[in-house]
């Protein structure tokens, strides 16, 4: 009944509350709808040399991503490509922390948390 | 009238000289002298070098002067997308070749310092490498004057 209530929820928050993004994996993109997750600043001064980064996380129904020309788990380098009028973001998949590139953002394992960073934004 | 720069930063300047001006395999460099080395992993799609002024040590030479140590780090820092060997080895080498020019050498524009020794002690940060995909080696260079 849980696994059916999340898979509802799912389909309501990819109905209402996502946009298409391109995902890409070398020379394989395809189109997906996908939420955003989590949008935040983050900064590293390792050694004494900082580098920010824009994060983002994006929410996709696992579903989409495996069915799709992509076909497998997201992987670290791949990239998702995020068009707000005449400006593309470009994200690539990254650890956040101790955290891997992404991971199942719920029990049932309906949608995949995809953590990116921007490295490009193209006008 | 223009104070002269203090010693150390007359070094770090002498280095991005330098290295702008060496025939290194990495071409068309633009080497900058900064205080913290601070991007944005946007701005990282092109090689940066970036020379920092770290550390000044005086040491007794005898009654009216000192033997002064000015430590400079020189950043090497790219975004890669893979991080294979083959996009990763052209950069260590670069490092290397950065190493190899320093090692013993006299300023041309600050002959009065000369390198005593070259450290890579970070030859890559993994932390960069695992959050940012991003190679980031550190050089650090010790120059000695008398002063």
């Amino acid at each position: 009944m849980l696994h059916r209530g999340q898979s509802w929820l799912a389909e309501k928050l990819t109905k209402h509350a996502s946009r298409n993004v391109v995902y890409q994996r070398d020379d394989v993109t395809v189109e997906l709808p996908a939420t955003i997750g989590k949008s935040e600043y983050e900064q590293d001064d390792g050694d004494g040399v900082i580098t920010r980064a824009q994060v983002r996380d994006f929410l996709i129904n696992t579903k989409d991503l495996l069915q799709s020309a992509i076909a497998t788990w997201p992987r670290r380098g791949d990239r998702i490509l995020e068009t707000d009028g005449d400006t593309t973001f470009v994200y690539e998949l990254m650890s956040i922390g101790n955290e891997p590139p992404w991971r199942y953002s719920d029990p049932f394992r309906v949608k995949l948390r995809i953590h990116t960073k921007l490295v490009d934004t193209i006008t | 009238m223009t104070a002269t720069p203090a010693t150390v930063i007359q070094i770090a300047e002498s280095v991005v000289a330098e290295i702008n001006a060496g025939d290194f395999s990495k071409a068309n460099l633009s080497a900058q002298r900064l205080y913290v080395p601070n991007f944005d992993l946007e701005d990282m799609k092109e090689l940066r070098v970036t020379v920092v002024p770290r550390e000044v040590e005086y040491l007794p030479l005898d009654r009216a002067s000192n033997k002064y140590h000015a430590t400079i780090d020189v950043a090497v820092q790219k975004k890669f997308s893979k991080g294979d060997a083959k996009e990763i080895d052209p950069l260590v080498f670069f490092v290397e070749e950065l190493a190899d020019y320093f090692r013993l050498k006299r300023l041309n524009s600050f002959v009065a310092a000369r390198c005593v020794k070259v450290e890579n002690s970070v030859l890559y940060s993994s932390e960069h490498w695992t959050q940012f995909n991003q190679f980031t080696s550190l050089l650090t260079l010790t120059f000695e004057l008398a002063k």
